[in-house]
């Protein structure tokens, strides 16, 4: 789901960068300072998980594989930011390590997969958790799948019809490629993963998560 | 039929102009640049559209079209210096990187991505880099009296 470096012009990579900088002050001020000491350990090792479900590239019928994002989970138990400011650390890493997604469009990446997503999946879940806990933990994963995805098309859509030479497929066909496995693969593995982890995060009883 | 050698004659004259309508072809080894597009899985990126940028017209494509079922493109630098090559999959992923054409007829091979053990410690190498970050802050509240 990461766009790479070069698909993307400044004319959408800057403001990204604008829209997300004070968002990263205020999330690492919250979730990495002094007062969020104590759930350092469960969040560092649901980052580091979110790491590891992201290299794990899923078949899609097609030719093509996607992958999880992970990080909705972080959403439910300590809040949208604290996704966020894991998401941009696991980007981080993969754009200066791996060569995945970009510094250039870092922002956009974020946005997309570390804030969009867990917003829309952290809202699911509040709202239907009164109904099924269990539910609303899939529904939160789905749900963060798809408004990540769409995301990082609109980008794209946005990048070609302002330039382009930067990425020349037209929307249709992105649309197509990119929200059938959305919908139809990731977000179900998505939302299964969201739900199970999130079972045994709380039954394990961590410092700082809820039970 | 006195005249029938000539007139044959005649006829293979006026057939002259038809090979300048044949395509001949020349065949090079060791010429092209090839580039194969994957997936960290190692999953090609078969069917993905390409484009070539030369150094000598960077705003113009100097060859495009789809990569094979394997991932691979190749073109031939006529132009010595960088020359841009764009993979773009529909699903967003894709990559843009920089080939050098300087020495089209070198056969050294430049990989960015992993191989034998390298493909399992690449992920290994990220967890540590996480680990490390969130330890050290951990440290950090810890020695400033923060954590319990």
């Amino acid at each position: 789901m990461h766009v790479p470096d070069g698909f993307l012009s400044p004319p959408i990579t800057l403001p990204a960068y604008a829209v997300a900088a004070p968002l990263w002050a205020w999330a690492a001020r919250r979730h990495f300072g002094r007062s969020a000491a104590e759930s350092l350990p469960v969040v560092g090792s649901l980052t580091a998980l979110a790491f590891v479900v992201q290299t794990i590239m899923i078949p899609v019928p097609g030719g093509t594989s996607t992958h999880l994002v992970g990080v909705v989970l972080l959403a439910l138990l300590h809040g949208p930011l604290a996704a966020f400011a894991a998401e941009s650390l696991v980007l981080l890493v993969q754009a200066l390590f791996y060569g995945a997604g970009g510094v250039t469009v870092l922002g956009v990446n974020a946005l997309a997969m570390g804030l969009a997503g867990p917003v829309v999946g952290w809202l699911a879940w509040k709202a239907l958790r009164p109904l099924s806990a269990r539910g609303a933990a899939f529904a939160a994963g789905w749900a963060s799948m798809q408004a990540a995805t769409l995301l990082v098309f609109g980008a794209l859509a946005l990048q070609h019809r302002l330039d382009p030479s930067y990425f020349p497929l037209p929307p249709a066909v992105t649309f197509t490629a990119m929200m059938v496995p959305s919908l139809a693969v990731t977000g179900v593995v998505e939302g299964l993963y969201t739900a199970v982890v999130l079972s045994l995060v709380r039954r394990a009883g961590f410092r700082g998560v809820e039970a | 039929m006195r005249f029938r050698w000539p007139a044959a004659a005649l006829a293979l004259l006026l057939a002259a102009p038809a090979p300048a309508h044949e395509v001949l072809h020349e065949v090079q080894r060791g010429r092209a640049v090839a580039v194969r597009a994957y997936e960290s899985d190692g999953e090609a990126l078969a069917g993905a559209a390409y484009r070539v940028f030369s150094p000598a017209d960077p705003g113009v494509p100097f060859l495009e079209g789809r990569t094979d079922r394997s991932g691979w493109l190749a073109f031939v630098p006529d132009a010595p210096g960088p020359w841009r090559v764009q993979v773009v999959g529909a699903d967003g992923h894709g990559l843009d990187l920089v080939v050098d054409g300087t020495a089209p007829a070198a056969t050294g091979t430049a990989d960015s991505g992993p191989s034998g053990a390298a493909f399992v410690l690449r992920p290994l190498a990220g967890l540590l880099a996480v680990g490390a970050v969130f330890g050290a802050l951990f440290a950090y509240h810890r020695r400033k009296g923060g954590a319990a």
